[in-house]
């Protein structure tokens, strides 16, 4: 008898989704790593190396919250056209705790590797 | 924040109506946190325009707004997150109250938070109520059993009245600890 296997789409997209909510502070941390980047310029770097697709406005609040916490710093550049850009970097803290997520995901990883071999 | 100026009537009036929702969505927020994220979303949508595609004005704008999201679904979550920051940081009924409105979603804990500002509600109301119409309200025992803590239409003989005036003493106090574990049940829910 064969039975025909047909993968729950739902159930991917809602784990997929989870999945962005939960790594998209670690994706913002390591971007802003490298050097500091302003709002759009951050957002556009973020859909360039992954395929979250979010809305872009939900990453300013998230930016926010990150800064309200301490991990990333803010400050208003003036530009010629009389709109300021807002840049972000890491702050010493945010560095630390970069480190310190990078070693939770690595760990995680090699976990679910093994259990997958 | 400087208005973007658009060359196109049509352009100028989408991203004025959306700036109009976008400070209509965060008018419950403190005014130095209004104009951050209406700089931030300003100067996104600035940066977007004009990053040197060409093409139709409106087409080029409606296009970024939709990759922005409509500002009620985009803004909710933080609307509600700094609203619980300034409640936590004032400890005004009013913002907790606020807060606790955008943060239904959150769960249980903000539902017991609900029940229990109903509670200290309904025990100053109990205050108020004492002084109208005294000898209907108070700790009520009736053969030495509790028969009711409050107001009580309901007379029965033997019934005793234990607490007089120190009753509005008490019902005071009681909204004082009920207010002080929700404060701090407030702030381990901000913590989380």
């Amino acid at each position: 008898m064969y039975y025909l296997c047909v993968m729950n789409t739902e159930f991917v997209q809602n784990w997929f989704s989870q999945v962005k909510k939960g790594t998209l502070s670690y994706i913002i941390l390591v971007i802003l790593e490298r050097k500091e980047y302003y709002g759009y310029e951050l957002v556009q770097e973020i859909k360039t190396h992954t395929s979250l697709e979010v809305a872009e406005g939900t990453l300013y609040p998230l930016l926010n919250r990150l800064k309200t916490e301490g991990i990333i710093n803010s400050k208003w550049v003036e530009q010629e056209s009389g709109i300021p850009r807002k840049y972000y970097t890491l702050t010493g803290s945010g560095r630390a705790t970069l480190a310190e997520m990078k070693g939770i995901w690595l760990a995680l990883a090699a976990a679910i590797n093994k259990i997958e071999k | 924040m400087k208005r973007i100026i658009f060359t196109n009537p049509t352009a100028q009036k989408i991203y004025d109506d959306y700036f109009a929702r976008v400070s209509r969505g965060i008018s419950i927020l403190p005014a130095t946190d209004q104009r951050e994220l209406l700089m931030e979303l300003n100067s996104h949508v600035y940066e977007a325009t004009h990053r040197g595609i060409t093409g139709n004005e409106v087409d080029i704008l409606v296009d970024v707004l939709d990759q922005l999201g409509a500002p009620e679904m985009v803004l909710q979550p933080a609307v509600a997150y700094k609203k619980v920051q300034q409640a936590g940081r004032s400890f005004n009924p009013k913002h907790i109250l606020q807060a606790l409105y955008l943060n239904i979603a959150n769960g249980a804990g903000f539902f017991i938070i609900g029940i229990i500002y109903l509670l200290i509600l309904a025990f100053g109301s109990l205050a108020i109520i004492k002084f109208i119409s005294p000898g209907h309200t108070g700790l009520f025992l009736q053969n030495g059993r509790l028969f009711v803590f409050g107001y009580t239409s309901n007379l029965p003989e033997g019934l005793t009245e234990l607490l007089g005036n120190w009753f509005i003493a008490v019902v005071i106090l009681l909204m004082g600890v009920f207010y002080f574990l929700n404060t701090l049940l407030f702030r381990l829910l901000k913590k989380k």
